[in-house]
């Protein structure tokens, strides 16, 4: 990488030049909280958006200067994130330090109170936990269904053999619909009167079965959905690592007479972890935002309450703005440990091997 | 109130009071004046929407559009809060459940028409002419006060849909004669005269599996006597059950007793909880999706229409489904009554039921000549003539000569438990914690119907949490 | 490929033998299990061809067509081009006439707004990823990981202060303004996944190449990307399926006029003061599946040459 090196010093801090991006973001974060703070919304976004554009100006002059091809090439990525994504994130990250209601006027700084709320409040916290835990559940449940499940389909495709391609896509269809109508379909197939399922257990039983009046029948209702929408991209993701494998490789471990078990973690194995782990990054990450599935089946009946079903009842339904950004948080907190775990293992792994 | 908006609201009265000084002025002059609003996707609103292209011609001789947000019922109100919240100021008219007003009064998007109706005696004579109870429940924040906000845009109570090839087939009246030593109800007057009792009984009685006999014949599915709404999303379950507590003498927390009227006590009162079990004894004869917990004003509906049930106590509003063939199994055997009743101390039946349906409000950044025709629009809406089109088309109508017209019971079969109703409507609460107290009654009232805790338990954990947060509101001293 | 690809080979026959292959049996097992599969879908198709009248028909009815009475007569239904036709035009009130219901629009709004989106995500989050990857960052990791982070949080937390930014820059109900957030939505996965790909690659031809002489915008366009193809066809498709049924920023953020089909979907979920309409949500979504379908199809040889085409791991 002889060609990135810096062609020039980068200036010190309070060096005002246009390649200062230091400087840029120090100016731009004050000017941005003192605008927030000061000046109505409506003002204070274009101040904002100014000074984002004046830290991207300066990482760019910066970038070009230095010949920093990294700097430009993630720079335009990075600046529609900022906008779109992070912006916004900051600043409900902002709002959970207030106490502010969406449908009221007011706002009062109030500190961490909102954390404290959520975490230790003997009204609001219990529902907060719990609906975490039953988070945790789902997590675990769908998560591992569809990495296993994935894992399986992949396998089974992992050969050349007569029509693949066309039964591939059957696999693939599930994870293409809506989760409205996939969802409002499984109600249907869940029903104890019209739905199918109830249908062929009480012809076989001759019994009244109900799927979803139980806890287990609700979480295994809900889980089998997620699972088999989703298990198609474990699946397309394992697969694209499976065919990866150059034949060379399989064909001098059928000389030596190795194993299948050996031939997998030695050979297959290595081409498929990175994107297993991407799998399950992304997996994990969809699997602590489960809502719709839950409100279309259960309602959060039958102790199935997720976290995020429980934010927008309390940020949309209730208007409970910042309480909804302070639990968010807390979410987003759990998360971030989570997957830097996976991360942590998967390097440590990595450089094991 | 920051000062701008106390600059905007002043701003705003004095332009309301210019534009009707001058009301005959600006007539002069045709303008083009656009009214935007957001309603839920169904036919009472397509049928307005129809109606304003077809026959509105504004007195003002402006050219009047009405630009019409059909949202699906499902995302209406995260649409339309969203929207609100937000501050986008996009609608000048929305159809608002009543149980939102004070949220969003308070959160100062609903403009109060008080000065509207002062102003124009014509405007307050249709306004009054709408029946009490649905005015207070659609217009009124706080409840039953006298700060008016909304029109009835669809007005709704809960009746009674039965089958009468059931419930007249002879056998089924014998035997059912046997059993109780009771008539089998049977006509519209014998439904409307049911108490709860005999609804329950209706669905002891009716319990049929696959190929037991029914009307003669053996059943080609499990049959049921009865269903009502006992799900756990939105409110489609405390609609129901506020009518057992009213009707057997309890209360809900009373927002028209505040800063007195407390929760715990009265919410967890014996009787309430008396009227919880009642309602609760009932599920065990419902369609077996009642035990989980989802068998809402849809599914209750569907249940009807399929004809897996005898009866089922919903709105009306979900009625028109049951009269077209293509969705309907029961069309020609349609019998509509009123909810049943509770008998009262004097031996007549006690009816009251919780209000459904939707008024429509102006948004506070309507301009001045919008409101001008905004309230030339909302008269030609509340019309004896277009009323009449509206329930004709499939609406309903709480103006009294409307409903009170020989006519009106011709339109639709449920017409006929229409005036009988609308004299024992309540409303549940408009105060902006509305949502909170709704969600977590929801809650704890779904834990009881899938037996999970008892009635007194419930109403407990309901009164306890109600105290809480209406003491924190400062509703409850 | 010069000799020609015959007619069979091309739908899947060809000899087997290869330690790669598997032949008809494979095919055979294979079959039951995707098809087992992928009857929740097939159910919903065939709900779409069913008569309004027998969508709750106990026992359900399951197929327009017996199979060569391989499914007993009573499962069994007549089918119906009808639910099609009330997508775009139906009865909206009681005695009325047919109304059309926008959803042209609505499928012409949802094509633009994904494919337009998920391409501006994928040259920006392939060009990011690029950088990424050939030339770290200080911090490289927590830049990733906090594109990452961007993904964690339900949408429904960060959507007011978008509905506010959208207000005062004027995109609420533009196609920009949706088409600037699905980008932004589909970003995070683009460049992690691009990123994976990239890495992959080995570097010594590109090295070789530079030492020839060749610009780092060649080495770029010429020798990395035609080798992750691949990768480009399956960020394409899993971008292309997911903003293609996101519903909560497309119900806050659109207008009528640029409303996507996931929220006019709703329409027969709570349709004409009544519960679901079985029929019509079926047909709805019937047709909304096809061109995610195709695409997918077409996009499939791609998916499956494998990540690292050509090369050697490094």
């Amino acid at each position: 990488m002889s060609l990135t090196q810096s062609a020039r010093p980068t200036p010190t801090l309070f060096n005002v030049s246009a390649d200062n991006w230091r400087l840029a973001i120090v100016v731009a974060l004050v000017v941005s909280i003192i605008a927030g703070i000061v000046l109505p919304a409506a003002v204070s976004f274009w101040l904002i958006g100014a000074m984002v554009a004046l830290v991207a100006a300066s990482f760019v002059v910066n970038a070009y200067r230095r010949r920093y091809y990294g700097g430009l090439l993630v720079a335009p990525a990075i600046a529609v994130l900022f906008v779109m994504n992070i912006f916004p994130l900051l600043w409900s990250l902002g709002l959970s330090f207030f106490a502010y209601q969406s449908n009221q006027q007011s706002i009062r700084f109030v500190g961490l109170n909102n954390y404290i709320k959520v975490l230790t409040n003997e009204i609001a916290a219990p529902d907060n936990w719990h609906a975490l835990s039953n988070t945790a559940l789902f997590v675990v449940l769908t998560v591992s269904a569809q990495m296993i499940v994935g894992f399986l389909l992949a396998m089974l495709f992992a050969k050349q053999f007569p029509l693949r391609k066309y039964l591939l896509i059957l696999v693939l269809t599930p994870m293409m619909l809506s989760v409205v109508a996939s969802g409002v379909f499984f109600t249907y197939y869940y029903d104890p009167t019209f739905g199918i399922l109830s249908y062929v257990v009480n012809d076989a039983t001759d019994g009244q079965f109900i799927l979803m009046s139980s806890k287990a029948g609700a979480v295994a209702g809900i889980v089998f959905a997620d699972a088999w929408m989703w298990s198609p991209f474990v699946m397309l993701l394992v697969l694209a690592g499976l065919v990866s494998v150059p034949k060379y490789l399989y064909e001098a471990a059928a000389i030596d007479r190795v194993s299948a078990w050996r031939r997998f973690w030695s050979i297959t194995f290595p081409y498929i972890r990175g994107l297993l782990m991407l799998a399950l990054l992304f997996r994990t990450i969809e699997a602590f935002k489960l809502a719709d599935l839950v409100i279309l089946l259960t309602k959060g009946g039958n102790d199935t309450m997720t976290i995020s079903y429980h934010l927008i009842r309390i940020a949309n339904e209730q208007n409970k703005t910042s309480e909804g950004a302070a639990l968010s948080y807390v979410m987003l907190f759990m998360v971030i440990v989570l997957t830097n775990l996976y991360l942590y293992l998967a390097n440590r792994r990595n450089k094991g091997g | 109130m920051s000062t701008r908006t106390k600059i905007k609201g002043a701003l705003m009265a004095a332009g309301v009071a210019a534009s009707l000084g001058v009301a005959d002025v600006s007539t002069a002059r045709a303008e083009e004046v656009t009214l935007t609003m957001a309603v839920p996707d169904w036919p009472p609103t397509r049928v307005m929407k129809k109606f304003f292209d077809e026959q509105y011609k504004p007195k003002s001789g402006n050219t009047v559009k009405l630009d019409v947000d059909f949202i699906p019922w499902p995302d209406f109100y995260t649409r339309v809060n969203a929207s609100l919240t937000s501050g986008e100021k996009k609608y000048n008219f929305i159809v608002s459940d009543s149980q939102w007003l004070g949220a969003f009064v308070e959160g100062g998007y609903y403009r109060k028409i008080n000065d509207l109706l002062d102003a124009d005696p014509d405007f307050k004579k249709t306004f009054m002419s709408v029946h009490e109870n649905p005015r207070n429940a659609y217009s009124t924040y706080p409840y039953k006060s006298e700060n008016y906000y909304g029109f009835p845009q669809f007005p709704d109570v809960l009746v009674n849909f039965a089958r009468k090839d059931v419930l007249c087939d002879a056998t089924e009246q014998k035997n059912f004669q046997a059993k109780y030593n009771k008539k089998l109800p049977c006509t519209g007057e014998e439904i409307d005269a049911m108490t709860w009792d005999d609804f329950k009984n209706i669905g002891e009685f009716f319990r049929r599996k696959k190929g037991e006999m029914l009307m003669g014949k053996p059943a080609d599915d499990d049959f049921y006597g009865i269903a009502f709404q006992a799900g756990k999303g939105y409110d489609f379950s405390s609609m129901q059950i506020n009518g057992f507590i009213w009707q057997m003498g309890g209360d809900v927390w009373d927002e028209t007793k505040v800063p007195n009227g407390q929760a715990e006590g009265v919410v967890n009162s014996p009787v309430a909880v008396k009227a919880l079990e009642k309602y609760l004894s009932m599920i065990d004869y419902m369609p077996p999706v009642a035990k989980t917990g989802t068998m809402d004003i849809f599914k209750s509906d569907e249940l009807f229409r399929e004809g897996k049930v005898a009866m089922n106590i919903d709105w009306i509003g979900v009625g028109e489904a049951s009269l077209d063939p293509k969705t309907s199994k029961v069309v020609d055997k349609l019998v509509v009554g009123l909810a049943p009743g509770t008998p009262g101390p004097d031996g007549k039946l006690v009816r009251w039921s919780n209000i459904g349906g939707q008024p429509f409000v102006l948004t506070t950044w309507t301009t001045d000549a919008q409101i001008k025709e905004a309230v030339e629009f909302v008269k030609w809406w509340l019309s004896d003539d277009i009323q009449n089109q509206f329930a004709a088309a499939g609406g309903q109508s709480a103006v009294k000569s409307v409903y009170e017209n020989p006519k009106y019971v011709t339109y639709r079969p449920w017409n006929r438990a229409w005036a009988a109703s609308l004299d024992w409507q309540k409303d549940v609460w408009h105060v902006p914690q509305f949502f909170e107290l709704l969600t977590q009654q929801q809650d704890q009232f779904d834990l009881a119907i899938t037996g999970k805790q008892d009635a007194k338990t419930t109403l407990d954990n309901i009164a306890k949490f109600q105290q809480n947060l209406l003491t924190e509101a400062g509703l409850i001293q | 490929m010069a000799s020609g690809v015959s007619f069979w080979e091309r739908i899947g026959f060809r000899s087997g033998g290869g330690v790669g292959d598997a032949g008809w049996g494979r095919t055979l097992g294979v079959a039951i299990v995707s098809l087992i599969y992928f009857l929740p879908v097939l159910f919903i198709i065939f709900t779409a061809f069913k008569p309004q009248e027998l969508a709750l028909s106990v026992p359900p009815t399951l197929s327009p067509t017996s199979f060569f009475g391989l499914i007993p007569d009573q499962f069994v239904f007549s089918p119906t081009l009808e639910n099609f036709g009330s997508v775009f035009s139906r009865v909206m009130t009681a005695g009325g006439a047919p109304e059309a219901t926008g959803f042209d629009r609505f499928f012409f709004n949802s094509i633009v707004i994904a494919t337009v989106s998920v391409l501006l995500a994928l040259v920006l989050g392939t060009l990011a990823s690029y950088g990424f990857s050939r030339y770290p960052l200080k911090g490289n990791d927590t830049y990733l990981f906090i594109i990452l982070t961007t993904r964690m949080l339900p949408a429904i937390v960060v959507v007011i202060p978008i509905i506010l930014m959208f207000r005062a820059v004027g995109l609420a109900g533009s196609y920009t303004g949706i088409i600037l957030l699905y980008t932004a939505f589909n970003l995070a996965f683009t460049i992690w996944m691009m990123k994976s790909f990239f890495d992959e690659l080995s570097t010594d031809v590109e090295d070789a190449a530079r030492i020839d002489g060749s610009s780092e915008t060649k080495v770029f366009l010429k020798i990395c990307l035609p080798q992750v193809v691949a990768g480009l066809a399956a960020t394409f498709v899993f971008g292309l399926i997911l903003t293609w049924n996101e519903f909560l920023f497309a119900l806050l953020l659109t207008g009528p006029d640029t409303r996507t089909v996931p929220v006019a979907m709703n329409q027969a979920v709570a349709s004409g003061g009544r519960g679901t309409d079985w029929t019509l949500l079926a047909a709805i979504e019937t047709l909304f599946l096809i061109p995610v379908f195709l695409v997918t199809f077409f996009l499939q040889d791609h998916l499956l040459r494998g990540v690292t085409f050509g090369t050697v791991k490094k």
